[in-house]
């Protein structure tokens, strides 16, 4: 078993809704995105295209955040293949981050919420105090929601249906039938991680 | 890795009672108002999810949708009533808010409101946002009751689609249009966002347009700038700004003239082409009768468009009829088009010629003319070609001809409302299967022509009215084709009350959450049209920059603490069109009222009843829902919103499906049927493409305006569609060489969100939301680069600033800004000083609006001005 997520750029259309359902479950922090999408343009006028690229962790076979971690806090679930942080045996050294070559791992240690000196409202005492401060935090593919049989928020939620989720070791799931008949790509191979987060072509 | 709140659990165990619930509403970042699942454990919302069993959103959001709570939690909400201790009311000026009481507020309101009405009840102006386009039906029950003419929304409209309603509802019997995205394989779009998380039936469409872009439909899309649309189009085609009309007409020519590619059968049956016009530009009447006639082929001579099949009637020829030449509508159409040669096409459009012949020709070779499909057992016409517009392409001055004549392409290839081709949204509806409620057809007027079955008001877009000396502040009587009007907030507004010998003004407004000094056009004209009233009361959620002018705040309920009958009917507004289900969500409370918060539907009824208008206030509810039998409110008895609701509901479902029931299952659906999605096919209308009424509509507006000094320019009132200039257009002073233009972000709904912390958040690292975009090659040319701070200076002196964008994705000549940002209110520290306010470039005033529907012009010729090298 090992979960991996499709990511179609034929059908993302850019609106953000991965990004921001992703913050409504997880309640990160302000500047801390398990899910980011980035607009670029390619080309030039007048046959240019404004692209995006949803990003998040590829959970890769060969995490190097796992390899530099000092402390065992970065680990993959055994299990499942998800790569994941114990909060309780991170001590915020940023080794992780400056290993991962996608960046998508983040130091919990700006403001907590996102109306300052206001203060922190009702959700966010009930969703992002929960978690530590001063520790490195990520995507974990909503372990608790697979856990519990749904998929993860940003999958659930993509109004395109651009995302898909499933398990990469069998290769009658969806996702692995995708990469296969759709010609699926991760991004930098070349860094020899072995991303379980793949792209169809636009 | 629990995933449950400390909360909880504490609760759980010290009460034994644990709050966990979903509870199913109805979302309201936007009009479109997707069905939600909003999760509220012990009293507080911890997520909000689309409704996976609604047809509205399809159980998916978009990025503001999911973003909802921080709009909830937001600690400078509004929680108490107050009133303004400065008397002195401007731009920026602080009100110095003083909490007061309820008891207070409302006395004070219900007092200047009684001695209004006694006085002359015209003079009370209701303002709604239209972002509460959900509850439009309290503040116009209030304004039927308490007689006064004058409501609008958001100012006036420069935000909504004067042009876009017009046209879709006398062409299609909806508020709006879209493609087939089941069936279309070629889709047109001008200036339109359709599928990209905007507007009507926002989220479904989302998941429509992707799904049809995956089957193969190809998208071209027509826009200045390709950042949303444009982005996932399989074909971008730069136009310059405000230039739509010429492409369209156009391509309609490459399809009539060079091609004759055009479907004969639906022109004769469904339109008007085939209606005689005499010289004199009017229908060949009937002399008994009075109706349209047209030419019998087979016969060999005339008789009334009712007296013969449609296949036998002609729209060639010349003929003589009761001593009169006249030709079928369809001749003149052609000799029209004519003009419209793609050369003269690329000259007004920028687009190559080559171009326009070769876009036109796949839309008539797509179209199959002439094809069926059989769906679900029932055989339809197939089209499969759409062409669509909306914001953009009608948003200036020549509104009305611009989505004219994109719709036209529809009409000459009979994709209108037909398998694959352009839909309305849902207008015909065989009603509730176990009631026979909400039954509604389109049908013809005694001309033939399409009356619609459903529409927003009492007041349908056809027949349209008389010209009658202007009475609403708007001078919408005068302008029977205008819904929103510039002289609302206009600096020519007095000039014009003057000129028609107004013998009232407006001195009361009340303000239901719109912020009209950002969502009109520049802030001076409607500082000073606002500055005029002489008392302002504002319900709303923020101190918005209007509300900063309210003399009496009332603080609002957001949508998460409110209770609603409808939030998606009419089904022809943001229902998705197109094969689904019909589905009928409420929205309801899913946290109790924070604060001392109250909906402002519920407070209009408490001031109706400290006014006395009860009966007058409970007669216009029966009218506006429609409440039959014993669903009809009883004239004395003051009922709150939601009670209004469950008789709302009850009335239409059955007396088992009241406001409970709905609050427990959420929504009631049942599935829609071949001949009513493809309605077009079984109903016996036919849509104007002669507009006949137009020379009529002219000569009676001008017998009321030349007289009192005010000219109407003849070319907006042509029976066919023309391409005519924007003010921008004929603007030619020197180093003024942008279009700037505005677009609706993806991530923001006019200026309600921007306050929004997660959606400020994502649109600050947007490459273009907060900044002006900027063609990279021209930026350069002038010496910019991405980041340049920069001032755009319109020809009357009315500047903006902001941060350069250098982007290959956006015409040489345009100049792009995310609409409504740029806040400079007080009591909203999220959104003030974010982006550009765009609106400030905007002139109100009759030079810069439709002479036929008074859009305002959204384009305007610019300077730009390198003020501050990049950080």
């Amino acid at each position: 078993m090992r979960w991996g997520m499709v990511i179609d750029l034929k059908r993302c259309i850019g609106c953000y809704g991965c990004q921001l359902s992703c913050k409504a479950e997880n309640g990160t922090p302000p500047g801390v995105f398990f899910a980011r999408v980035h607009k670029q343009e390619e080309g030039q006028y007048p046959t240019a295209q404004t692209t995006f690229l949803p990003v998040l962790c590829n959970h890769c076979d060969d995490p190097p955040c796992v390899d530099v971690c000092p402390t065992g806090a970065s680990f993959v679930w055994e299990d499942d293949g998800i790569v994941d942080i114990d909060a309780d045996k991170c001590v915020g050294c940023r080794s992780c981050m400056m290993a991962c070559p996608y960046s998508q791992r983040f130091l919990n240690d700006d403001p907590q919420n996102y109306y300052g000196d206001q203060g922190a409202t009702p959700y966010e005492q009930a969703r992002v105090e929960r978690h530590q401060t001063g520790v490195v935090m990520k995507c974990n593919f909503c372990r608790d929601r697979v856990r519990n049989g749904q998929d993860p928020a940003c999958v659930e939620n993509c109004p395109t249906i651009a995302r898909y989720f499933g398990d990469l070791d069998n290769p009658n799931s969806e996702v692995s039938r995708l990469i296969r008949e759709r010609s699926g790509f991760p991004l930098h191979p070349e860094k020899g991680t072995n991303p379980n987060v793949y792209y169809l072509p636009a | 890795m629990d995933d449950v709140p400390q909360n909880l659990t504490n609760a759980a165990e010290t009460t034994g009672e644990v709050d966990d619930k979903w509870v199913s509403s109805s979302c309201s970042l936007c009009y479109a108002s997707c069905s939600i699942k909003a999760h509220r454990v012990n009293g507080t919302v911890i997520k909000i999810e689309g409704n996976p069993e609604s047809a509205v959103g399809k159980g998916r959001l978009c990025g503001k949708g999911v973003s909802g709570i921080m709009s909830h939690y937001d600690p400078n909400r509004l929680n108490k009533p107050m009133k303004r201790t400065n008397p002195e009311k401007g731009k920026g000026v602080d009100p110095m808010w003083e909490e007061i009481s309820w008891d207070e507020a409302l006395d004070t309101v219900a007092g200047k409101l009684k001695a209004l009405r006694e006085d002359d009840p015209r003079k009370l102006l209701i303002m709604r946002t239209t972002t509460v386009m959900t509850q439009h039906i309290p503040p116009f029950a209030f304004m039927s009751a308490f007689g006064t003419p004058n409501a609008s929304a958001a100012g006036g409209g420069l935000h909504c689609g004067n042009g876009a309603h017009l046209i879709s509802g006398i062409m299609h019997s909806s508020w709006s249009i879209v493609p087939d995205f089941q069936y279309c394989n070629y889709a047109v779009y001008f200036g339109a966002s359709k599928g990209h998380a905007a507007g009507h039936a926002s989220c479904s469409n989302m998941t429509m347009a992707a799904d049809a872009r995956a089957r193969g439909m190809k998208m071209v899309v027509v826009d200045p700038f390709a950042n949303q649309a444009g982005a996932n189009s399989t074909e971008w085609v730069p136009i310059r700004v405000g230039t739509d009309a010429g492409l369209a007409l156009a391509m309609a020519n490459v399809l009539v003239n060079e091609l004759e590619m055009y479907d004969v059968a639906y022109l004769k049956a469904k339109t008007n082409m085939p209606y005689l016009i005499g010289n004199d530009t009017r229908y060949i009447r009937d002399s008994e009768t009075n109706k349209p006639m047209v030419w019998d082929s087979a016969t060999s001579q005339a008789c009334t468009f009712d007296k013969t099949d449609s296949a036998d009637m002609a729209i060639e020829g010349t003929y003589m009829v009761d001593g009169k030449q006249c030709r079928p509508g369809f001749v003149l159409m052609k000799e029209h088009l004519k003009t419209y040669t793609v050369e003269r096409g690329e000259e007004i459009t920028t687009i190559p010629a080559e171009n326009i012949r070769r876009i036109a020709t796949e839309f008539a070779e797509e179209a199959r003319i002439g094809s069926t499909i059989v769906i679900d057992g029932v055989t339809v016409p197939y089209r499969p070609v759409a062409a669509i517009a909306f914001r953009g392409s009608q948003g200036h001055k020549n509104s009305t001809y611009n989505m004219l004549s994109v719709d036209l392409l529809n009409h000459l290839v009979g994709a209108a409302d037909v398998a694959g081709g352009c839909l309305g949204f849902n207008p015909a509806c065989d009603g509730y299967p176990e009631t026979g409620r909400l039954k509604y057809i389109p049908h013809p007027d005694p001309d033939g022509l399409m009356i619609t079955g459903s529409w927003m008001g009492p007041h349908g877009p056809y027949p349209i009215g008389d010209p009658a000396p202007p009475e609403r502040v708007g001078l919408q009587n005068l302008f029977p084709m205008a819904m929103g009007s510039v002289f609302q907030g206009s600096t020519d507004q007095e000039e014009m009350w003057e000129k028609f010998d107004f013998d009232y003004r407006p001195e009361f407004l009340l303000n239901l959450g719109a912020n009209q000094i950002m969502s009109v056009g520049n802030s001076d004209a409607v500082e000073a049209s606002l500055k005029k009233f002489k008392f302002i009361v504002s319900f709303d959620i923020f101190a918005t920059e209007t509300t900063e002018f309210a003399d009496i705040v009332f603080p609002d309920c957001g949508y998460l603490e409110t209770t609603d009958s409808r939030s998606n009917f009419p089904f022809i507004f943001s229902l998705p069109a197109g094969l689904g289900e019909w589905c009928w969500p409420i929205r309801q409370e899913v946290v109790e009222p924070e604060g001392e918060r109250r909906l402002f539907a519920d407070v209009l009824q408490e001031l109706g009843d400290r006014i006395g208008i009860t009966p007058d206030l409970n007669a216009a509810y029966n009218a506006w829902f429609e409440l039959e039998g014993e669903n009809r409110l009883k004239p004395d008895r003051k009922y709150t919103f939601a009670e209004i609701g469950d008789h709302d509901l009850k009335d239409k479902f059955g007396p088992d499906k009241g406001l409970d029931y709905f609050k427990e299952h959420g929504l009631v659906k049942w599935p829609k049927k071949p001949n009513e999605v493809y309605w077009r096919a079984f109903t016996d209308v036919r849509v104007p493409l002669y507009w006949e009424w137009m020379n009529d509509t002219w000569e009676k507006t001008m017998a009321i305006a030349e007289p009192k000094g005010l000219d109407i320019p003849k070319e907006y009132y042509s029976p066919l569609p023309d391409w005519l200039p924007c003010p921008s257009h004929e603007c030619d002073h020197e180093d003024f060489d942008f279009y700037a233009f505005y677009y609706r972000d993806i991530v923001h709904t006019n200026s309600l969100t921007m306050e929004n912390a997660w959606l400020d958040e994502a649109a600050q690292l947007d490459p273009y939301s907060y900044n002006i975009a900027i063609n990279a090659s021209v930026g350069r040319e002038k010496g910019l680069q991405s980041g340049d701070l920069i001032s755009v200076e319109n020809e009357h002196g009315h500047k903006v600033e902001g941060r350069a964008r250098l982007t290959e994705t956006i015409h040489p000549e345009g100049l792009g800004i995310g609409a409504c940002a740029g806040h400079w209110a007080r009591r909203m520290p999220t959104a003030k000083g974010k982006g550009v306010f765009f609106n400030d470039l905007v002139e109100l005033d009759w030079h810069h609006s439709s002479p036929s529907n008074l859009t305002v012009d959204l384009c305007a010729k610019v300077k730009v001005t390198k003020l501050e090298a990049a950080q």
